[in-house]
């Protein structure tokens, strides 16, 4: 019926789509079709692939090496959404900067910021991790110790993370925490926050480091901020894990208590 | 007037006081970001709100104003000096917007400045010709408050920077020629023809033929320009040949044909002096000196009130300065040059594959086209007729984007690739154009074709509508047909105007279909998906979309050289346009403040305003060219239109000349016309033209040095 002149005419949109969303392409096809093509193949989660790469990959006690296993895994074999090389180091320069005794992560999916955090904390601090999947826990746990972090330093807490919370002050005696990194479901991040906020477990000039907010993005966390005036906040902005077109951005926030 | 005044100075004080109330308030609270920058906004609107009470009460002053300077008393030097100081002070007035000044310096200055305006602007319309004057002062106010696109501009401006504006702008401006064009052509050839010519259906050329008759209302027929819209004076082909008209003995086809021209002189005229007012204030062009400081000095936009615009400035010159920086490095490096112009060659490379494959496809079209018309047009669904049509338009938004997306290969300053961008767009549409054109010459010499088997044709049905009645006498009666059963001649006048009606028509439909999808419609699916999504659409992947400025501005120039083109075979283009600027410019005003964001590089649209008045030039003189060809060398149709009957279209200024003007008129005339009087005189112009050329370069080269002064002075005392 339509004619196949008009048709073609569409080629060049076609392809200016294709190009300029190349990158996203590309996540799409390493994210998910590789991953579920693994999956049938193997009969292993991704996480548990990961662990055994980076089992005979890495050297036992030395963070580094483990670190470097996982980036060497997410790039060239399959894809996981850690922090990623670039963006840990800003995580690890402000932690440097901060030298926070209380840290508080959410969301440990393998591990990989919780070894990167827990390198860069100072003597005598103590990193709290939340993780709300059994199996992903069971990874993270056996990774930290792989990595040489005893349990003065990190400790793993295998809940979600809105019922953690209210709880840390009276299970885990916390009076504050000096860092938070969140990491988990960008729909969560926003609640989260305003539970740490209730619980009155933030203080003045804590930071709180929350990943991911531009891809896949967490509009609301972003609104709240925007709004609510309690923060000093800005965006660090970087490119996704492991793929070097897709923009995205880390969110600092300072806490400036209530006026 | 007196009380007027002093109605006007305490309304001043009042304005004055409230603002200055309003800045001693904020000082109070804590000076926030927003607060300031609202004040700021704030200050804006009283500042323009005492404009336009200035404005309105401007013209009164002007008519009324018999007090303080006697301008009897003032020698025409100093009148000059006067005048010049208001000129001064006007644009002062008008570019205050602009200058890096403390808001209350800009008041001061702005109070000042108009308090002189208005006490001597009046003086000076007194002396010669006052109420001309005055009468011209307020015409260009009003014009200005009736376009009240003013407010719209002024809002689109601070939210999202000056090339935005700019577009809206020259819209507004290009909006201004149109109104003149349709006043030209609707009131000295559209009225003068419906109102005094012969009604329709009196002679042949007028009326519906009876063929066509039964199906000449319906929508379909209507919304391709055929039936009744044909015959209509919208068309070149319903005029009459009569060489006076009326009772005002009202020249027709003279009328046509100088209008025909007077819109192309008025055209170039206007934009030659744009671009020459443009020239004066284009600005000192960026040199590459001090390039870091002049970024951390004058960065910053002051017009923005809006935080998510702050925000994207912010991040677009940090931006700026990185990438300023790894340009530095870049250039002190200079390595993989041969990556770098192999990929260049590679882009230039896709481009040209990507332009001749467009151009390909429109020709191919084109004589798909034609084999459908030579089939009869009727057989083929409402795709294939429109198939030209709706390829030039979507092959003109799509392949763009295409060379967008390919010059991120070249790896240029991003002004360097936004004039590659631009050219190579312009190259796409006047390849697209051109092609067109051909087609339509095509048919032009097939209808001419026609025209003569049509002409042996009427000279034998003639002689057949005699042979029934006469039998052998020479005085037969005239036998009356009705004028829709005569045969009719081709008119490929009426043909051209048409196919420019069409495209005109269906690339201002593929615009708003394609704004209404493109921005709108993706703008409402972000906005609602967004709750549900796993991803962040307004960040992510579709997100807003951005105003394109380049491709908006380069589709009204050509658009305009479509008009341009076509106005002479169709009378009513210039009122199409009209209506079309009218409805785009609200249509994306709205859709530009509803559903776009600002643009990620806001970077400063100085020097392409010139660069759009010359690519208007040359659409201009591109576009005028075809119609004067067919002008010159071919004979118009014998059967429609003004000219019908002649040799040629400009025989009718022959004509005129000899029948309208005194004997020695024409004899003078064909004096100043002889070769011998013409070709001196254009070698005056080009000694003329090389000559000023000449002494502008110097001047260019007096300002260089003293710029190097200037700089050298300043570094000595810093």
């Amino acid at each position: 019926m339509v004619s196949p002149a008009i048709a073609l005419a569409f080629v060049p949109l076609l392809l200016t789509l294709l190009i300029r969303y190349r990158y996203f392409f590309v996540l799409f096809y390493r994210a998910v079709l590789v991953r579920v093509w693994r999956d049938c193949v193997t009969g292993l989660s991704r996480e548990e692939r990961a662990y055994q790469y980076v089992l005979t990959h890495s050297t036992p006690g030395d963070p580094d090496s483990i670190l470097d296993a996982f980036d060497v895994w997410c790039s060239k074999v399959e894809y996981i959404s850690n922090i990623g090389p670039k963006k840990g180091k800003i995580l690890d320069r402000l932690l440097m900067e901060q030298s926070p005794l209380t840290v508080l992560e959410l969301g440990a999916h393998c591990g990989y910021s919780t070894v990167r955090i827990a390198r860069a904390l100072p003597l005598g601090a103590r990193l709290y991790t939340i993780e709300m999947d059994q199996g992903n826990a069971a990874i993270t746990e056996k990774i930290i110790r792989l990595a040489g972090f005893d349990d003065d330093t990190v400790e793993l807490i295998v809940n979600p993370s809105d019922e953690v919370i209210p709880r840390l002050r009276s299970d885990y005696n916390l009076e504050r925490l000096d860092f938070v990194f969140m990491d988990h479901w960008k729909k969560c991040y926003l609640p989260d926050l305003q539970l740490l906020e209730g619980c009155g477990l933030l203080g003045k000039g804590s930071v709180i480091l929350a990943d991911n907010v531009l891809f896949p993005g967490a509009p609301k966390f972003l609104r709240y901020l925007r709004k609510c005036g309690l923060y000093e906040w800005k965006i660090h902005r970087a490119t996704l894990e492991y793929s070097t077109g897709i923009r995205d951005g880390m969110a600092e926030l300072i806490y400036q208590g209530i006026k | 007037d007196r009380e007027k005044k002093r109605r006007k100075n305490s309304r001043r004080k009042e304005a004055s006081s409230s603002a200055d109330r309003e800045k001693e308030l904020q000082p109070r609270h804590k000076k926030t970001e927003r607060s300031r920058r609202r004040s700021a906004k704030n200050e804006q609107e009283t500042k323009r709100s005492k404009r336009d009470e200035e404005g309105r009460g401007d013209d009164e002053e002007n008519a009324n104003e018999d007090e303080e300077v006697r301008p009897e008393s003032l020698s025409p030097e100093e009148l000059e000096k006067l005048k010049e100081a208001v000129d001064e002070k006007k644009k002062l007035i008008q570019s205050l917007r602009g200058k890096p000044w403390l808001m209350k310096k800009k008041l001061v200055t702005l109070r000042e400045s108009q308090e002189f305006v208005e006490k001597y602007e009046g003086a000076l319309g007194k002396g010669k010709g006052r109420k001309l004057y005055a009468y011209k002062v307020m015409m260009t106010k009003a014009s200005r408050q009736w376009i009240s696109l003013d407010t719209n501009v002024s809002s689109i401006y601070c939210h999202f920077g000056s090339s935005v504006a700019s577009y809206f702008i020259f819209l507004r401006w290009m909006y201004g020629i149109n109104m003149i064009l349709f006043g030209l052509t609707f009131g000295l050839v559209m009225v003068p023809e419906a109102l005094m010519g012969r009604p329709y259906g009196t002679i042949p050329r007028k009326t519906v033929p009876r063929a066509e008759e039964a199906s000449a209302m319906d929508f379909a027929v209507l919304w391709d320009f055929k039936g009744y819209a044909q015959y209509s004076v919208l068309f070149y082909g319903y005029y009459n040949n009569q060489r006076a008209v009326g009772w005002l003995k009202f020249r027709m086809p003279l009328s046509y044909f100088l209008v025909g021209v007077g819109t192309v002189a008025y055209s170039y005229m206007v934009v030659i002096r744009t671009m020459a007012r443009n020239a004066n204030e284009s600005g000192i062009g960026d040199d590459n000196s001090f390039n870091f400081s002049w970024k951390t000095f004058t960065s910053w936009d002051y017009l923005i009130g809006n935080p998510e615009t702050a925000d994207n400035k912010f991040a677009s010159i940090t931006t700026s300065f990185k990438e300023a920086i790894l340009e530095e490095q870049e250039s002190r490096k200079d390595d993989n040059i041969h990556l770098t112009r192999f990929l260049r060659v590679l882009a230039n490379f896709l481009v040209l594959c990507c332009l001749a494959g467009s151009g390909y496809l429109i020709y191919f079209v084109v004589r798909r086209s034609q084999k459908f018309t030579l089939d009869g047009l009727e057989n083929h669904t409402w795709w294939e007729r429109n198939e030209v049509n709706m390829v030039m338009s979507l092959l003109g938004m799509f392949c763009p984007m295409l060379f967008d997306v390919i010059s991120t290969l070249e790896n240029y300053h991003p002004r360097v690739a936004l004039q590659w961008q631009l050219g190579r767009i312009f190259a796409l549409f006047l390849g697209n154009l051109y092609t067109f054109i051909i087609a339509l010459m095509d048919e032009i010499n097939l209808k001419r074709e026609e025209e003569k088997i049509v002409k042996f044709n009427i000279t034998t049905w003639e002689a057949s509508l005699y042979n029934g009645t006469v039998s052998g006498n020479f005085t037969a009666p005239p036998v009356t047909i009705h004028p829709a059963d005569v045969p009719r001649g081709p008119c490929w006048e009426t043909m051209v105007g048409q196919e420019f009606v069409r495209l005109i028509i269906s690339d201002t439909m593929t615009t708003y279909i394609t704004l209404l999808i493109g921005d709108f419609l993706r703008a409402v699916l972000v906005r609602f998906l967004n709750y549900c999504w796993c991803w962040d659409l307004e960040a992510g992947f579709p997100s807003y979309s951005e105003f394109d400025v380049s491709g908006n501005v380069l589709g009204l120039i050509f658009n305009q050289g479509m008009i341009w083109m076509g106005a002479f075979y169709a009378p009513c283009l210039p009122a199409l346009n009209v209506l079309r600027l009218h409805v785009s410019m609200y249509l994306q005003c709205w859709a530009v403040m509803c559903c776009n964001v600002p643009q990620e590089r806001v970077f400063k649209a100085s020097g392409s305003n010139n660069f759009y008045m010359a690519m208007l030039l040359v659409i201009l003189f591109l576009s005028t060219l075809p119609a004067i060809y067919t002008i010159v060398t071919i004979p118009p149709s014998f059967d429609c239109g003004p000219f019908s009957g002649k040799n040629r279209m400009f025989d009718v200024i022959q004509e005129t000349l000899e029948s309208d003007f005194p004997a020695w008129f024409s004899k003078v005339f064909s004096y100043a016309s002889n070769p011998g009087l013409v070709l001196p005189f254009i070698l005056l112009m080009v000694l003329a033209i090389y000559y000023l050329q000449s002494t502008s370069k110097s001047y260019k080269q007096a300002n260089v040095e003293l710029k190097k002064k200037l700089q050298m002075v300043i570094y000595k005392l810093v």
